[in-house]
């Protein structure tokens, strides 16, 4: 049979797509399939984008991509592959992709209000050097500071952290992470002393009901919504519910979809474990064995300023709430207090502070949240009728009741972005841990995440203001003496005070307190809540901004330097996964033009520090800590000079090439991990070391034997491995953690909570401490009892909308990087309004009409949208947040959780006028 | 020209009618049916990339379709993934630095 050309590449496609979902081939297919991939290389990567951590195949020939495709052999994805995924090999070579470093300048000069023109890296780093220095020498360590990120590769994550926190003994550096699962952590930490989820995807094939707690997985998480699609259709048990504050894609395939309004979500689960408590069905023996109950304080701010000194006149109302609420009437009964009571926020600056209750007191706690309550408080549709309301919350307490029915609890944003949003993920920890639903098969709750390291790099490595790597925090100075003995430093060489968090950088930028900073493998000035102040803190005030990008995005328009940087698979690298699955992938293709990978601009801009500049006594403003009365850093360097180094060293000899470096990871490697794949960085260093396997193992020793272990560096590259999930102990991954059947951490009993962090607490009731004395709680985990709060601002007669922002499907993020496939932009082509048919037409407004969006920060045009893929309920209007030319971040509050400093962006009050 | 295989899948009894619907859609063939699995394995043919993710979009919002991801994508011989390159991108490294273009927007 004669085959034109384009029906053998059709036979071809069709053949590997079969293949890869283990559909059986046709003759023909099999036969096109080899023919058209015989002088190809096939080779192992991992998606650039979601937390999901998909696999993807990538074949190169002569230098060049030539397909890509779903990993059949990724147990992740089995071969599929969301849209976002299908172009990763696509997003490197938008017209705008950055191949130089750029400067502004007037006359050949650095000026600040100049124009960018290219330069080259020695004269980049001159100037960053110049700058830095300047900053360190005024203000100290804290005066400068990184935007990291939870996109950042390990080696990228690790080798920024030990540099800014080893290095220039500052704690300053936090990632953009901390704007998407900072709450998961903090809830994490509170709950079980350890971070990460217990459970894992394989969860999905053995559960009975999906519950979706403000997560569009079908958007945001294609693969694993393929996933739980094919459990609903195989699985005749299985549920699924979607609850969230707008009817969206998910709604389509759940069994059932709770509209609930933005913050009620802590009500209706008390309302779950009110149900729990008074039908008895308990795990009583569960939580006997392996939890205790607590309770913190309620008045704890929102994250905001403490001070109206930088407000707008417009956002000091907003602003006033930081320091005094008057509670409503449905929080009144929730904290079993009056209403109109003026309550002052005392414990700002001891949010996380909590003690043990006992069940009496945890059982009084949840008793005021009654059906009738919580119904009237938490439905979101105007137009629903309560009792089907009532109803469907019913249903959704028997689901978790019902001891014969397996569960699982997915989040993202809707909890994490929330003003109390450690209070809302402990809570979902609260209702599984009650039923004992909880790290075993099918049962738990599971903290789903955004980006594709924020586990593995952001909150594994550290690269927060407070962390070290493997859960070690700075504040503690056994932890500071273990990070010391690995990285090789003199005593109290690191850097005790808690930097400042993602949205405080900004802050202080506005203060005048931070005069240097450095954005990598993230957009914060797009990224961060009531964007008019960073902005103008950035171009206005006297500092220097360095913007490291593949692309230009906002962060790189208000910068002073902008760095090309090397995009995924331009490079070496791995990313941790939701599940704490550790992945890696090699380099397939040479960076163009100039740009060259972040580990490597971090490395070479370390060669300008010598140890003399920087190891010396240092002023840190704020310091207390215990053995730092005086406030400041003591000079370590004679305790360097004793240890053998050289104060000329830079940091670049100490730090990371150093002899022993270069003696045991050798580059060019071994070619069984190389495969002959290049190493731009690697070869662009020439100094004959590989820097990613020196710094993935240096790593690793942090975590191993202290159940974070990770297997060593080659075993990732094997052919027939696809990550592993950590603790990786002997060799094999850890799937159910806590767990004594497959988690060998457990020593004692069928399930122990064995992390350490916040394992003594004092005593007391639902309001107060009454017993100061410590309690251990080793092996334990903590139920905790969180009531309602309001958000603190909501719609009124001026602003009356809700205004929720998100992501859309075709774009990652601030779509600095899939706005350049043409494809994908022109799907989504601009940000639209997401509006309620009957709302748009109270305001006399019909689709794609422009419409300008207003709160008291800052406003947006836009046109509007009442019948696309999100359908908000009256008085809700949803904007995603891609968009540089709909720039809603304008518009949104800069309030946070004040236990994990994460900002809410679901919920500020704004008005919406046709233009 | 430009090729990507997507995996479809739908209701169980549902196979043939998806096919029907599928073969009707402009650009989309049909390759592999497996009616064990439910699933049904198209080739979309589109002149533009953005053709085909419209497509992808119209496979999904069949009746009877659970789910519909793209698998695999043929990069070689794709017109628009030449030109999505910019010309200049080559022609930027080794040159002196005065004639590398930088985008009029990060200006303003």
């Amino acid at each position: 049979m004669k085959q034109t050309r384009r029906e053998f590449l059709k036979a071809n496609v069709a053949a590997a797509t079969a293949a890869t979902v283990g559909i059986p081939l046709t003759q023909v297919q099999a036969a096109a399939g080899a023919e058209a991939e015989k002088d190809w290389q096939w080779d192992k990567g991992v998606c650039r984008f979601c937390g999901t951590g998909c696999g993807i195949m990538v074949a190169t020939k002569d230098g060049k991509i030539m397909a890509t495709k779903g990993d059949p052999d990724a147990p992740v994805n089995r071969g599929l592959n969301c849209i976002k995924g299908y172009f990763n090999a696509k997003i490197m070579y938008g017209k705008d992709r950055l191949t130089q470093p750029l400067l502004r300048m007037t006359n050949g000069k650095f000026d600040k209000k100049g124009k960018f023109q290219p330069v080259s890296w020695e004269r980049a780093f001159d100037e960053m050097e110049k700058h830095a220095k300047s900053a360190l020498k005024e203000l100290g360590p804290h005066g400068v500071a990184i935007f990291g990120s939870g996109q950042y590769t390990v080696h990228e994550g690790y080798a920024s952290a030990k540099f800014m926190k080893a290095g220039l003994r500052s704690n300053n550096i936090d990632p953009n992470a901390r704007h998407c699962m900072a709450s998961a952590v903090a809830a994490f930490i509170q709950t079980f002393g350890i971070d990460e989820p217990a459970g894992n995807y394989d969860d999905i094939e053995y559960t009975d009901t999906a519950v979706l707690w403000g997560a569009n997985m079908t958007e945001m998480h294609p693969i694993l919504w393929a996933r739980i699609a094919d459990r609903r259709l195989a699985h005749d048990k299985m549920r699924i519910v979607n609850l969230t504050t707008l009817k969206n894609m998910p709604s389509e395939l759940a069994d059932m979809t709770i509209v609930f309004k933005p913050s009620t979500d802590l009500a209706i689960q008390n309302y779950i474990a009110r149900e729990i408590v008074t039908r008895d069905v308990v795990d009583h023996d569960y939580v006997k064995k392996h939890c205790v109950f607590a309770t913190g304080p309620y008045d704890i701010g929102y994250g905001m300023r403490g001070t109206s000194k930088y407000a707008n006149p417009a956002e000091k109302d907003t602003q006033a709430k930081e320091l005094k609420v008057k509670l409503d009437k449905y929080e009144a009964i929730g904290q079993r207090r009056k209403e109109g009571e003026v309550v002052e926020q005392k414990n700002r600056g001891k949010a996380g502070k909590h003690w043990m209750i006992s069940f009496e007191d945890f059982k009084k706690g949840v008793e005021p949240y009654t059906l009738d309550y919580v119904a009237e408080l938490a439905k979101g549709d105007v137009d629903e009728p309560i009792e089907e309301f009532k109803k469907k919350l019913k249903q959704l307490a028997d689901y978790y009741c019902d001891k014969n029915r397996k569960i699982v609890s997915y989040w993202t944003m809707g909890f994490n972005q929330h003003q109390r949003g450690t209070w809302v993920n402990e809570q979902c920890y609260m209702n599984h841990l009650l039923m004992g639903k909880q790290c075993k098969p099918g049962n738990g709750a599971f903290s789903l995440t955004g980006q594709p390291s924020a586990c593995g790099t952001a909150r594994e490595v550290g690269t927060f203001a407070h962390r070290l790597p493997a859960d070690l925090v700075v504040f503690k100075k056994k932890h500071r003496d273990f990070s010391e003995k690995i990285w090789k430093l003199p005593e109290n060489t690191l850097n005790p005070k808690v930097g400042s968090h993602i949205v405080k950088i900004m802050r202080d930028l506005e203060d005048g307190k931070i005069k240097f900073a450095w954005v990598q493998v993230n957009n914060p000035f797009q990224a961060t809540a009531n964007a008019n102040h960073w902005i103008k803190a950035a171009r206005e005030m006297d500092n220097f901004i360095v913007c490291s990008d593949g692309y230009p995005g906002i962060s790189a328009k208000v910068a002073d330097l902008i760095l090309p940087a090397a995009m995924i698979l331009e490079k070496w690298g791995a990313y941790g996964n939701a599940e704490r699955r550790t992945q890696v992938w090699r380099q397939q293709v040479a960076p163009p033009g100039e740009a060259m990978g972040d580990t490597w601009q971090v490395l070479e801009f370390s060669k300008r520090f010598k140890l003399k500049e920087v190891w010396g006594e240092q002023k840190v403003p704020g310091l207390k800590a215990k053995g730092f009365e005086d406030g400041k850093l003591p000079s370590v360097l004679e305790a360097a000079k004793k240890m053998g180094y050289d104060p000329e060293q830079t940091l670049y000899e100490v730090l990371f090439a150093t002899p022993e470096n270069k003696k045991k990871y050798p580059w060019p490697a071994d070619k069984s991990v190389t495969k002959g794949h290049a190493n731009h960085i690697a070869e662009k260093l020439g100094d004959g070391w590989f820097p990613e396997h020196a710094l993935f193992e240096e790593y690793a020793s942090f975590g191993r034997g202290h159940a974070h272990d990770l297997d060593k560096f080659e075993r990732y590259y094997d052919d027939d491995v696809r990550g592993l999930r950590w603790p990786v102990v002997n060799g094999k991954e850890t799937l159910w953690r806590f767990n004594a059947k497959y988690d060998p951490y457990v020593k004692n009993g069928d399930f122990e909570y064995y992390g350490k962090a916040l394992k003594a607490l004092p005593s007391g009731d639902l309001d107060k401490i009454t017993n100061k004395e410590k309690t251990k709680l080793t092996g334990k985990a903590k139920i905790f009892f969180r009531p309602y709060a309001a958000p603190v601002e909501q719609p009124d007669k001026n602003y009356p909308f809700w205004l929720v922002t998100g992501r859309v499907l075709e774009h990652w993020h601030s779509g600095t990087m899939t706005r350049r496939v043409p494809e994908l932009n022109r799907a989504v082509p601009a940000a639209l309004v997401a509006m309620n048919p009957e709302d748009a037409k109270r305001f006399g407004l019909q689709d794609n009409d422009l419409v300008e969006v207003a709160s008291r920060r800052g406003k947006i045009r836009a046109r509007v949208e009442t019948r696309g893929r999100n359908h908000p309920a009256k008085g809700v209007i949803y904007v995603p947040w891609f968009d540089e030319g709909v720039f809603i971040n304008k518009v949104t509050l800069d309030a946070t959780c004040p236990i994990s400093k994460e900002t809410d962006y679901k919920k500020c009050a704004v008005k919406v006028t046709k233009v | 020209m430009n090729l990507s295989g997507i995996v479809v899948a739908v209701f169980p009894g549902k196979v043939d009618a998806c096919v029907e619907r599928l073969n009707a859609l402009p650009g989309v063939e049909v390759h592999n049916v497996d009616h064990e699995k439910n699933r049904i394995v198209v080739v979309q043919e589109a002149k533009m990339i953005a053709d085909e993710v419209e497509g992808l979009k119209a496979i999904k919002a069949l009746p009877d379709v659970t789910f519909a991801e793209m698998v695999y994508h043929y990069f070689a011989e794709d017109e628009q993934f030449i030109e999505a390159i910019p010309e200049d991108l080559d022609a930027m490294t080794g040159l002196p630095q005065q004639q590398v273009c930088v985008p009029e927007y990060l200006q303003d």
